[in-house]
């Protein structure tokens, strides 16, 4: 193996202050090998793979191309050395054609050249110029020679993409293989595809898969980022898995199970246990059925999705990001328009209704991005512990709002809360406190209010371990209060230790239901990456192809609903306060 | 090489917030000075004229203050939707739009000085809050960017007014492009220190901004509207709401300062009647931005500076474009002023790479 190794990235180490992103990692590729690059957000994938491109200098680490050491500058250099990247965001301009896209920024002075001119109206004086000549020798290529090569390249590789097309006119899957193809004319031999998946359709990912291993075929190398067990398995020869900036293994993927990639890639110390009390589940407050809604691009991020919420139930909702948590979060709390479906809380007709009316109807929300939803951040803790409250009756004062009164209701939450940091309401403003205690001063606005429904999405993401604990056990007492809560989270022990039901949200839809008793940490991880429930191992990638049994294995949410429920219903009829 | 690091600062020292317009008027007048002294005028003498004078003197607090008063009434017009985190730049159109729509009544409606008044700061209200509605209206609905759409309203309102001016209203004893002469029953009277009664309405109007922004539940939404519209929006302040209603209020305001300026000082509506009152505005309110009180200061400061740099115009013979100068320079000093509150600036002289290279050689 180590002869043919094509890539050798050794010892490599990175640390942004405060985070160490990249602790001593190696990594070897082989010639045409592709090479799956596994890991949560946050892993640390993106920064080695930045490194290996050029847009990160490592602390420390040295990276070997063919055996060549390599010093890697800026993207540039890596371009030079063969190395390509297609990003997960892709970097093209909409309104050139694709052979425009193609060709820019190869010959920089060329492209400034046709960019300005027409390229034979140029006066005399110019085009006679050495150094515009030495241009345009370049140049003088035209569009119609990269034109013809960048034909034959799309041919060869079975892409179907027509090179004079308008980049704006082509659909995402097209706009992926332009990338793919900027990257192939200037002849790489090491591709790196930065979750390619994310923005493709499952036709499109499939078309992507196969356009891949004729790559590999030819003798390129490619390193695929995923946190998508399936893919791993389904294109990858071998996969190696970062957890927390660390190598955790790597392993080919013929000797592996998705199961034992889960477990490596989600596997975590347990931080805290929490004992919940049983608590009756009483009426369903929030009953939605076939709610969808798009993403900020407009794609449709949820795909009719049905969901009840009892009186004192926690529903958590586990998933990789970017599988619609935000857009649900989103649309449960009211700032989401919905694009389809019903939702009632406590049967309070909610669709369409203006975010006010879902504030009325005793929802709470604690959004992902605190600084973006949760709060204003140049404002008092004063206003922002208001936020909600400054409408209710004891805030009155006549025709004035009363500020004293607010802030002594700022106060009591800080105290309640121990949010620690505020000497004053009216001076220390929302910013001026750190990640945990905004968090808390959040949930504390939310929970006061005593809501029949919380949405908390991401409630402990980048809180400070103390914070976690807190706001766990706030969610907890919250439920007992008889609070219908759903609970988004990629932290599957918060998920575990917090919920009475669990569901697995993948691509928009919720593909797998069980209980904290019932759950199976590497079954959850396997359903949260679109893996599939296999005791084989993936030998090779057209072995898994058909899923023949593993669909049976796979509990119909509908069904398992059935059954909590009905376990839930006999003790809310003993327990009917 | 010098490196020039430029980084958002975490927190605004609090001595900074008030120490920058009062720093930034400063600087203004110093660099005038400048241009005194190139006048061969001494900027000591010239600013004493210009500011002790006419403090001093009954005849400038007066002129200052009947300046104040469409300044004080335009400044709200763009401190209001300021809050918002909007830039109403049209407080000028809106202006007009108010003192052609009061000065129509003054002229057309017959009725005693007691009730007509009232009727024309109405009229001239509602005008300039329709005129201020339009961009607000797009802006909530449509995510038009208001300061280019209230901006371009301006000059639609500028050239109604000229039309009207030269037309439908114009005097008809005369040639000149001007309305004719409103009666006394239209004519606003003298209130206090000698000002006309625009004055009181301009105070009333910086009292209640001032207690509807600071003290009421709806001051609370505009304000956290200004600071995070998508925060108020989850927390079911309504976006739409707002801004229509601190662009039609601003737009009210912008509306009495321009009857309050026909019917208590030119006694008629002429073309280019005044000296470009709502665009002195925007800096007012940018001077004034954190309170209606302190949008009162800077129109007085500003009144000021116009009574003033007339009189030192007339006593130095030095150009009256000498205060537009010195407006302008306030103006850009504040702009620079806001960027130095926001970034910290270092400055660095970077010898590390020479020595490290030649080290490595």
């Amino acid at each position: 193996m180590a002869d043919h190794a094509f890539l050798r990235m050794e010892d490599i180490y990175k640390e942004f202050p405060g985070v160490v992103a990249n602790d001593h990692i190696d990594l070897t590729v082989a010639g045409g090998e592709i090479h799956g690059l596994l890991g949560e957000n946050g892993a640390g994938k993106s920064t080695l793979m930045k490194a290996l491109y050029g847009l990160y200098t490592p602390d420390s680490g040295e990276i070997y191309l063919r055996g060549d050491r390599l010093e890697l500058a800026s993207p540039q250099d890596a371009i030079d050395a063969g190395i390509g990247m297609v990003h997960q965001h892709f970097k093209l301009i909409p309104r050139l054609t694709v052979a425009e896209n193609v060709v820019l920024g190869q010959r920089e002075p060329a492209a400034a050249f046709r960019a300005d001119n027409g390229d034979s109206r140029l006066p005399e004086t110019i085009r006679t110029n050495r150094v515009v000549q030495s241009l345009a020798k370049t140049f003088s290529l035209g569009l119609t020679a990269p034109e013809q090569r960048i034909q034959a390249l799309a041919d060869q590789y079975g892409f179907d993409i027509d090179v004079s097309a308008r980049v704006a006119d082509l659909d995402v899957g097209q706009q992926q293989r332009v990338e793919i193809l900027k990257a192939l004319y200037r002849d790489v031999d090491l591709l790196i595809l930065d979750e390619p998946t994310a923005v493709l359709s499952p036709t499109e990912a499939d078309r992507l898969f196969e356009s891949l291993s004729r790559l590999a075929d030819e003798g390129l190398s490619i390193i695929f980022i995923t946190h998508k067990l399936g893919e791993v398995t389904a294109i990858a020869d071998r996969v190696t898995v970062l957890r927390e900036g660390r190598r955790v293994d790597t392993v080919p993927v013929a000797e592996t199970t998705q199961a034992d990639l889960a477990e490596l890639m989600v596997g975590r110390e347990v931080l805290f246990r929490i004992d919940k009390d049983d608590t009756a589940h009483g009426d369903p407050v929030l009953d939605a059925t076939g709610i969808r809604a798009a993403d900020d691009r407009g794609i449709n991020a949820l795909d009719s999705l049905d969901l009840t919420v009892r009186e004192g139930e926690v529903v958590g909702i586990a998933g990789v990001s970017g599988n619609g948590q935000t857009e649900l979060a989103e649309a449960l709390a009211g700032i989401r328009e919905m694009t389809g479906g019903d939702l009632r809380v406590n049967s309070t007709d909610l669709a369409g209704a203006s975010p006010r009316a879902f504030v009325d109807a005793g929802i709470s929300f604690v959004p992902e991005d605190r600084l973006q939803y949760g709060c204003a951040e140049e404002l008092s803790v004063l206003h922002n512990a208001g936020m909600k409250a400054y409408r209710e009756g004891r805030f009155a004062d006549g025709p004035l709002l009363d500020y004293d009164e607010l802030g002594s209701y700022a106060e009591s939450l800080i105290e309640e809360f121990d949010i620690r940091g505020v000497s004053d309401v009216t001076d220390i403003d929302a910013g001026d406190l750190s990640g945990g205690n905004l968090q808390k001063l959040i949930l504390a606005r939310e929970l006061d209010r005593d809501p029949d429904l919380l949405i908390a999405n991401q409630p402990t993401r980048g809180v400070d371990v103390g914070a976690i604990e807190f706001i766990r056990e706030a969610i907890l007492e919250q439920r007992e209060q008889g609070t219908g809560i759903v609970l988004l989270s990629e932290d599957l022990d918060e998920i575990t230790d917090l919920s009475d039901r669990i569901l697995v949200l993948y691509e928009g839809e919720f593909v797998y239901e069980t209980t904290p008793e019932a759950a199976d940490r590497e079954r959850l991880g396997i359903e949260m990456t679109g893996g599939r429930v296999d005791d084989e191992p993936a030998d090779a990638p057209e072995a898994v192809a058909p899923p023949a049994g593993a669909g049976s294995d796979t509990a119909e949410p509908g069904d398992s609903a059935e059954a909590t429920d009905s376990t839930t219903d006999v003790a809310a009829a003993g327990d009917g306060d | 090489m010098v490196r020039i690091d430029l980084t958002a600062r975490e927190h605004v020292p609090r001595w900074l917030g008030y120490a920058t317009p009062v720093v930034t008027v400063l600087l203004a007048l110093a660099c005038g000075g400048i241009a005194l002294l190139a006048l061969g005028v001494s900027p000591l003498a010239a600013y004493w004229t210009m500011f002790g004078e006419t403090l001093l003197s009954t005849f400038g607090r007066t002129q200052t203050l009947i300046k104040a008063v469409p300044l004080i009434l335009a400044g709200l017009a763009v401190y209001l939707p300021l809050r918002a985190g909007l830039f109403n730049i049209g407080a000028e159109g809106q202006l007009v739009f108010g003192a052609v729509a009061g000065a129509w009544i003054g002229l057309n409606v017959n009725l005693p000085g007691v009730l007509l008044l009232p009727l024309m700061f109405v009229a001239a209200g509602a005008a300039g809050a329709f005129l201020a509605g339009i961009p607000a209206w797009l802006r909530a609905r449509w995510d038009v960017n208001e300061i280019i759409t209230s901006l371009l309203l301006t000059f639609v309102a500028l050239q109604i007014q000229s039309y009207l001016v030269r037309g439908p209203m114009q005097d008809p004893t005369g040639n000149f492009p001007h309305t004719a002469q409103l009666s006394a029953a239209a004519t606003i009277p003298e209130a206090i220190f000698n000002v006309h009664a625009g004055l009181v309405v301009a105070i009333a109007a910086v009292a209640v901004t001032y207690v509807g922004v600071r003290k009421t539940a709806l001051g609370f939404e505009i304000t956290f509207v200004g600071a995070n519209d998508a925060a108020a929006r989850q927390a079911g302040m309504s976006r739409v709401k707002i801004y229509l209603l601190v662009f039609v209020i601003g737009g009210a305001f912008a509306g009495l300062a321009g009857i309050s300026e026909i019917a208590g000082l030119q006694g008629r509506l002429r073309a280019g009647f005044e000296p470009g009152y709502g665009f002195t505005a925007i800096p007012i309110a940018l001077l004034g931005r954190s309170s209606a009180v302190n949008v009162m200061l800077a129109g007085l400061f500003f009144a000021l500076l116009f009574v003033g740099g007339s009189s030192m115009s007339v006593a130095y013979g030095v150009p009256a474009a000498l205060v537009e100068i010195l407006q302008a320079l306030i103006i850009l000093f504040l702009i620079t002023a806001e960027f130095f509150k926001r970034y910290q600036v270092d400055i660095e002289f970077d010898r590390a790479a020479s020595a490290s290279t030649g080290g490595e050689a």
